[in-house]
């Protein structure tokens, strides 16, 4: 096994930063087989990363009670801790890699990513979107004088690298790739305006891109390349009543304030679940808040079948009306309407 | 008891005095036809449609016997004899006012009672109908039609008014036969009958199938097409309800049901008399528009050449929209004086014709090349949203008459008593519509709302459609007919107009065909893409 899946290059790691889950678990020595996953030898950081030590701490707790159940030898180490660590961390990343594969095999949209922030064994915020940025820029024109102006498209990219920060009133969220190259942060903020009747809220209060120019797989001969930042100026956008997750399957739209000339960098939301506060249970969301438009597309997908259902209604209420009214006002015999049939009421 | 016995006795001789005397008369009005045809070969005393008075006469006496034996009151009996006769009259069409009142004891009765039953439209009625058949939403899209073909538009609007006028009338025409005096007497009462006499030799029905089959198709989708419009429209208007293009087209399928009801072409008249007050609002106000915008108009940009590739959907939006031919047996045999058709025909396909041609004139003159397909798009916000609601209610208003003629067709095909048809009738003895009838005609209605909601690209299906049954009725078959019904009367120039109007029918109807299939296909491609 090579040395880079035993000791991942990213040095950043959200558990590192935080109080360690092992010191309350006990090292646990047990044997068991696994198959190890050779075939996929891609590293899968930040995302896999974050959400291997999770499973890797759940997976140690589980194991943890089990071997407490069926009565394995416990050695209380810590040499033999940080060797346990390792130890499961392989396997749980092994394991963990296939589950995050396995999530963004489920979702339909292939631009969908989870982003998750951990801290004190249990996740702090969470968020599923699919986000698309439109980053213009200028480019030399063929005269050499004139400046153009194009747009380079820009996805997230699978295995981007995750950090976090959550508290009380504020949490932040930092997503990078290529490097950081590209950062993109958002930062959200709860209110409290009467903690008795509960109207807290939380809402996001700022979003951040920093993009170079210099890169070359989106930025294709940009003039005068570098660094630069988008940010959003007094946005409030998703509020959502505190202790909920909001969700909005319908595209949302923001537009960033570039450093670059004052350009307009639009960033597109779809397909989101958040959370950034008052996660109760690991990897769970609160109950969704959903979006108006979503409220108004489920409206609009409701109404065609109650209208049809009065419409039927209204018909058969119609043709009884009409039926009984015609058993009512036939008292006269009836006579065919063609002279052909005569023969039947000929009697004599 | 003894008073009993008496009475019945006495109801029996007077029911024997008086079938003895109705028998006598039926004898001696039978012996009058007799005579009346003898006289008519001797002398030119009485012509065909005297005979078939007094022929009229004798059958009324005879029905009354048979009634009057059948049922001690006499009340019943009198009504539902006149309507009886009034009934099994109709195989005896004559060019006069229905059934003489001078003819019968109960002719007062009768007549009111026919009149009640099945009453005729004047010419106006007729006008109106007509209207609401060739001023259809289809002016909306002129505009664009002149946009890309200049002045060839404008002549092919003329053009297409003038051929569909003469059309219709030699349809009529091929409903009537010269008898031995040489006047004309209407003979057949439908295109089914027309297309019926015409293959009489070798297929006796299969003409008339195939004309069925076209004229349900064509009723039915324009139906479709007047739903799918409103809804259209509703939802357009409105963007801001959380209510979709489906639930306008529901609602508005819940406002027609109603329709379900109609008995006759009155009712059916005045629908399309307040369709064609609504029309005639819309064309005021953009017309109005765009003359308050004359300083602007682009009078060099009318072009006198054609754009090829878009010019052939124009071709079709211009001549396809003058299609009333499937309505007119039916309206002129409702008719009150059917020597006014020609008069009518003239006259609405004239207002059509210069109502039409100025309304897309001017409307092209005033946004030139921004012309949009539908020219409601090019109006300023507030006009759109009038004309949007006037559309509507002329959309919903114009459904009754395809609606009613389906009903018609279908209830003639398919429901007749007798073992004519598959099932039985759907009217009652006293000509009320039975529950199960009604339950048809609602089936109808929401047959309409179904397919206007569930099938995509409806208005391409319709040009599809529209292509060949719309043409094959209007163009194709009425000059086919004419040929072969009326051959050995027609002057050499009559021959010339039908089979010009044959060739270019065809010529239409393939070019319409080929365009609307890429269309559906370049359609349902960009939706796979999707």
């Amino acid at each position: 096994m090579p040395r880079s899946e035993t000791f991942p290059r990213v040095q950043r790691h959200a558990q590192i930063g935080s109080k360690p889950s092992i010191d309350s678990i006990s090292a646990i020595k047990c044997e068991f087989d696994f198959q190890l996953k050779t075939a996929n030898t891609r590293m899968r950081a930040g995302c896999g990363l974050t959400y291997t030590c999770a499973v890797a701490a759940f997976a140690m707790w589980q194991s943890d009670v089990m071997m407490k159940l069926i009565g394995c030898r416990t050695l209380d180490s810590a040499r033999l801790q940080r060797l346990a660590f390792v130890f499961f961390s392989i396997l749980s990343r092994i394991l963990a890699e296939q589950e995050v594969e396995n999530l963004s095999g489920l979702s339909p949209n292939p631009d969908k990513d989870i982003f998750v922030v951990r801290e004190n064994g249990t996740t702090c915020l969470m968020a599923e979107f699919a986000v698309r940025f439109l980053v213009p820029y200028d480019v030399l024109a063929l005269n050499g004088i004139d400046l153009i102006t194009e747009q380079a498209s820009i996805a997230l990219p699978r295995g981007a690298e995750i950090e976090g920060k959550c508290g009380n009133a504020e949490a932040e969220v930092q997503i990078s790739w290529i490097n950081d190259a590209y950062v993109f942060r958002l930062f959200f903020v709860k209110e409290v305006h009467d903690s008795s009747k509960g109207n807290d809220i939380w809402k996001i209060s700022k979003v951040q891109l920093l993009y170079d120019t210099s890169e070359k797989t989106h930025f294709i001969n940009a003039y005068n390349p570098g660094k630069h930042t988008a940010s959003s100026h007094r946005l409030s956008a998703l509020v959502t009543p505190a202790g909920q997750s909001y969700e909005c399957q319908a595209p949302q739209t923001l537009t960033l304030i570039s450093t670059d000339h004052q350009k307009g960098v639009t960033v597109s939301l779809s397909d989101i679940q958040i959370q950034p506060f008052d996660i109760t249970s690991d990897f769970t969301f609160s109950p969704a808040y959903k979006c108006i438009t979503d409220q108004r597309e489920q409206l609009e997908e409701l109404l065609p079948l109650i209208l049809g259902i009065v419409l039927g209604l209204l018909i058969v209420i119609t043709l009884s009306v009409y039926h009984l009214h015609l058993k009512m006002t036939a008292h006269q015999p009836q006579l065919p309407r063609d002279r052909s049939l005569y023969k039947n009421i000929l009697q004599f | 008891m003894a008073t009993l016995i008496r009475s019945k006795i006495s109801n029996k001789l007077s029911n024997a005095a008086t079938s003895v005397s109705n028998k006598s008369q039926a004898k001696v009005s039978g012996m009058f036809a007799r005579m009346g045809f003898q006289a008519a070969t001797d002398e030119e005393g009485l012509g065909f449609v005297a005979c078939d008075d007094l022929d009229y006469d004798h059958r009324q006496g005879l029905q009354m016997d048979i009634l009057k034996t059948d049922e001690v009151g006499g009340e019943g009996g009198g009504e539902i004899g006149g309507d009886g006769a009034a009934e099994g009259d109709s195989h005896y069409q004559r060019d006069s006012t229905g059934p003489p009142p001078s003819s019968s004891k109960d002719g007062g009765v009768c007549d009111e009672l026919a009149a009640q039953d099945k009453p005729q439209i004047t010419a106006w009625e007729a006008g109106w109908n007509v209207t609401n058949a060739i001023q259809g939403m289809f002016v909306l899209g002129l505009p664009y039609a002149i946009l890309h073909g200049g002045y060839l538009g404008l002549f092919l609007i003329i053009f297409a008014a003038v051929v569909c006028c003469y059309t219709g009338k030699i349809l009529i025409a091929c409903l009537y036969e010269e008898n031995e005096d040489g006047e004309l007497v209407r003979v057949r009462d439908s295109y089914v009958d027309i297309a019926n006499a015409c293959c009489a030799p070798r297929f006796p029905a299969l003409g008339g199938h195939v004309v069925n089959v076209a004229q349900i198709i064509e009723l039915v989708m324009t139906c479709i097409l007047y739903v799918v419009v409103s809804g259209n429209l509703m939802y357009n208007s409105f963007p801001t309800l959380p209510v979709s293009q489906k639930s306008w087209a529901i609602i508005a399928t819940a406002a027609l049901l109603p329709c379900a009801f109609l008995k006759n072409l009155k009712a059916v008249s005045k629908f399309s008399l307040l369709c064609t007050m609504a029309h005639f609002v819309i064309n005021v106000l953009v017309i109005a528009y765009c003359l308050s915008r004359a300083r602007d108009w682009a009078w060099d940009k009318v072009k006198f050449y054609i754009d090829v590739k878009k010019f052939p959907i124009s071709i079709g939006i211009i001549v396809f929209s003058y299609t009333s031919q499937i309505f007119l047996p039916s309206l002129e045999g409702n008719m009150q004086k059917p020597s006014e058709f020609h008069c009518m025909m003239n006259w609405t396909h004239i207002a059509a014709c210069i109502l039409k041609g100025l309304f897309a004139l001017v409307a092209y003159l005033t946004w030139a090349d921004a012309t949009k397909e539908v020219i409601t798009d090019n109006l300023p916000s507030t006009i759109r949203a009038v004309v949007n609601l006037f559309l509507v209610a002329k959309a919903l208003l114009s459904y009754p008459l395809p609606f009613f003629a389906a009903v018609e067709v279908l209830e003639k095909s398919l429901f007749q008593d007798g073992g004519r048809a598959i099932f039985p009738d759907c009217y009652r003895g006293d000509g009320r519509l039975k529950a199960w009838g009604l339950s048809l005609r609602c089936g109808l209605v929401v047959f309409t709302l179904l397919m206007a909601v569930f099938v995509p690209h409806f208005a391409l299906l319709m040009g599809l459609t529209g292509s060949l049954t719309g043409a094959g009725l209007c163009f194709l078959l009425p000059s086919l007919f004419h040929l072969k019904l009326l051959w050995r009367k027609l002057l050499w120039h009559h021959v010339f107009f039908d089979v010009a109007i044959f060739v270019i029918g065809g010529i239409c109807s393939i070019s319409g065909f080929i365009h609307s299939m890429e269309g559906l296909v370049e359609a349902y491609k960009y939706n796979l893409h999707d």
